[in-house]
């Protein structure tokens, strides 16, 4: 599943298949092993979290540095709240609806946006989430700093009726991947390469005819609308929305859930990161008020002294007791016992 | 028809002027060389050609086509390459992965397609990767294909470089230095690689300060020295050109 180039699609060899269907039965399996539904809960906004990583990878592989994916995210979640509960539509119609529409707003935004590349782009992104939040609060059809409560779940598709959080789950995963099958398609397409040569050298790209502004452009749209659609599914699942839920931090976690998981990993990266980020700070609890300092200090060291993250840290192992894990790695992910390209 | 027009170009920076009403035409099928000394405007004039700067004034023709002003991507769509003086290349990539995202203008499927992985668009894939191992082979890099661009020697960055640009298929290249810092064995390799390109019907045109090199390589010459066109001519006229010696030895020398 963790395709950051193209080329490497000829790597995947049959370990890596197996790895990806254990997985795959493993995530349908687990909530039926699970009780709790507070550990259910957990795992739905690990898989929403993911979503929004990813949104900031896909990003990320153009050469963008996003701070304002919770922008489009809280755009998705309460366009469709207001689809839904002022334009009496079915959520089902509601989400299409949500997702076009955010296209275009993104696509009217991204093309000032995208047109500065670096630092510019990071301030950019991060003022413009600020103010979407600060919008929200404003506007009183969208009940101000209080929110909306009582938002429906999404209505019933046969006999499902998604109250239950299982059943939700389900939902959310089936929309993760969908996620990873489009960025992964996007990804081992030439339209992958020619981001990652926009990211690695945007003067190069341009003398090898790459459009680095329309090719950047288009990640923005599908990063954002993707995050729109992690908002929906947000907003159904918690029932009730408040502009403070799209805060800052949100868009810091986002970032995080990238970093911690490995930044050259586009879609397995942020996947990792955001299982960690959702349930090691909740498992730090005991410690109640001390929990943020714990996370962030845990945080620092993974970025200071591990920058590759937790799957770069497995694939290119600082000491040699972490060698057995390098050749383990290589054989499921990478599959680099075979000829690469032949 | 010549197949690349500069017409009366002028470029200042600030105060410089970097480049003096600056005309002269390649010929399709030539290797023409550039030379001046340092300062001359040599860069900046390539620089002008594939539109990393606009000129202040003046025109530049491709195949009787304005391009002047136009941005670096579609320049570069139109059939120019080229390889930057310093080391450009996508360094943490393979050398093959190089010049296989060098491919980019070679796919005629729409991008949807290639998103979808249809089965035309795989089809084209897997033509360009085996073109790119084609271009690998002609510079010869083939042996090297999987090693990360950043861990070759200087003189295969410059080879890979070529390949990169050869990948655009241009139908003029753009020579920033390519055989600057290396060896006379090594020179001489990349002096005939040169000729090869230019008999696969590729026009050249060198910036170059190995001036062995150049005399040995080019068809016509042009000489700039202080952002104005100096001379042009063959080299044998160049190298007795007394203003030339001028201009790189200074007056005082003579």
């Amino acid at each position: 599943m963790k395709l950051p180039n193209s080329l490497k699609t000829d790597r995947v060899t049959r370990y890596k298949w197996i790895a990806i269907i254990i997985v795959l039965i493993a995530l349908i399996v687990l909530p039926l092993c699970i009780e709790s539904n507070y550990i259910k809960h957990l795992l739905i906004m690990a898989c929403i979290g993911a979503i929004l990583g990813m949104t900031f990878s896909l990003l990320f592989s153009s050469g963008l540095i996003t701070l304002g994916a919770a922008a489009f995210y809280a755009v998705g979640a309460y366009s469709s709240t207001v689809l839904v509960m002022n334009a009496g539509l079915s959520f089902w119609a509601a989400l299409p609806l949500t997702l076009v529409f955010t296209a275009i707003l993104a696509l009217g935004f991204g093309a000032v946006f995208v047109r500065n590349a670096g630092v510019a782009f990071v301030i950019i992104t991060l003022i413009f989430a600020q103010v979407v939040v600060l919008a929200a609060a404003q506007a009183d059809f969208l009940g101000g700093w209080g929110g909306i409560m009582g938002i429906p779940r999404p209505n019933p598709v046969g006999t499902v009726n998604f109250a239950a959080k299982t059943d939700y789950y389900y939902l959310i995963l089936a929309m993760l991947l969908l996620v990873v099958l489009i960025y992964n398609a996007l990804y081992s397409s030439r339209i992958g390469r020619a981001w990652r040569a926009i990211k690695l050298s945007p003067k190069l790209a341009g003398t090898l005819g790459i459009n680095e502004y329309r090719y950047r452009l288009l990640a923005f749209v599908i990063g954002s609308t993707t995050a729109a659609l992690a908002g929906c599914f947000y907003a159904h699942y918690s029932q009730n929305i408040t502009p403070g839920a799209f805060g800052g931090w949100l868009s810091i976690y986002v970032q995080l859930y990238a970093v911690l998981g490995g930044l050259e990993f586009y879609i397995l990266g942020p996947a990792i990161g955001a299982v960690v980020m959702t349930f090691v700070p909740e498992y730090l609890r005991i410690v109640k008020e001390w929990e943020p300092i714990i996370t962030g200090v845990i945080l620092l060291v993974v970025i200071l002294f591990f920058p590759g993250g937790i799957l770069g840290t497995l694939k290119n192992p600082p000491a040699l007791s972490l060698n057995k894990f390098h050749s383990l790695y290589n054989r499921l992910v990478t599959g680099k016992k075979r000829d690469s390209n032949s | 028809m010549p197949l690349l027009q500069v017409r009366n170009i002028t470029k200042v920076f600030g105060a410089l002027i970097a480049l003096r009403d600056v005309s002269f035409e390649v010929n399709r099928s030539e290797i023409l060389g550039l030379i001046g000394p340092n300062g001359a405007g040599k860069s900046t004039l390539f620089n002008v050609i594939s539109g990393f700067h606009h000129p202040d004034k003046g025109k530049i023709l491709f195949k009787d086509t304005q391009i002047t002003g136009l941005r670096v991507d579609r320049i570069a769509g139109m059939g120019i390459g080229r390889i930057f003086q310093e080391p450009t290349l996508f360094m943490q990539e393979t050398v093959f992965e190089n010049v296989f995202s060098g491919l980019h203008r070679h796919y005629r499927e729409p991008a949807w397609k290639a998103f979808l992985h249809t089965r035309a668009a795989n089809r084209e894939e897997a033509a360009s990767k085996k073109k790119a191992a084609e271009i690998l082979e002609f510079m010869d890099l083939a042996a090297m294909r999987d090693e990360l661009a950043a861990n070759l020697p200087h003189g295969h960055q410059r080879s890979l470089a070529i390949a990169i640009a050869l990948a655009c298929e241009p139908e003029l290249l753009l020579l920033d230095e390519p055989v600057t810092g290396m060896n006379p064995s090594e020179t001489a390799v990349m002096s005939d690689k040169i000729r090869q390109i230019r008999e696969r019907g590729i026009t050249v045109l060198i910036v170059e300060h190995d001036m062995r090199a150049v005399m040995s390589l080019c068809d016509r010459i042009i000489v700039l020295n202080l952002g104005e066109k100096l001379v042009e001519g063959t080299p044998d006229r160049i190298k007795n050109d007394q203003r030339v010696i001028e201009a790189y030895l200074g007056k005082q020398v003579i």
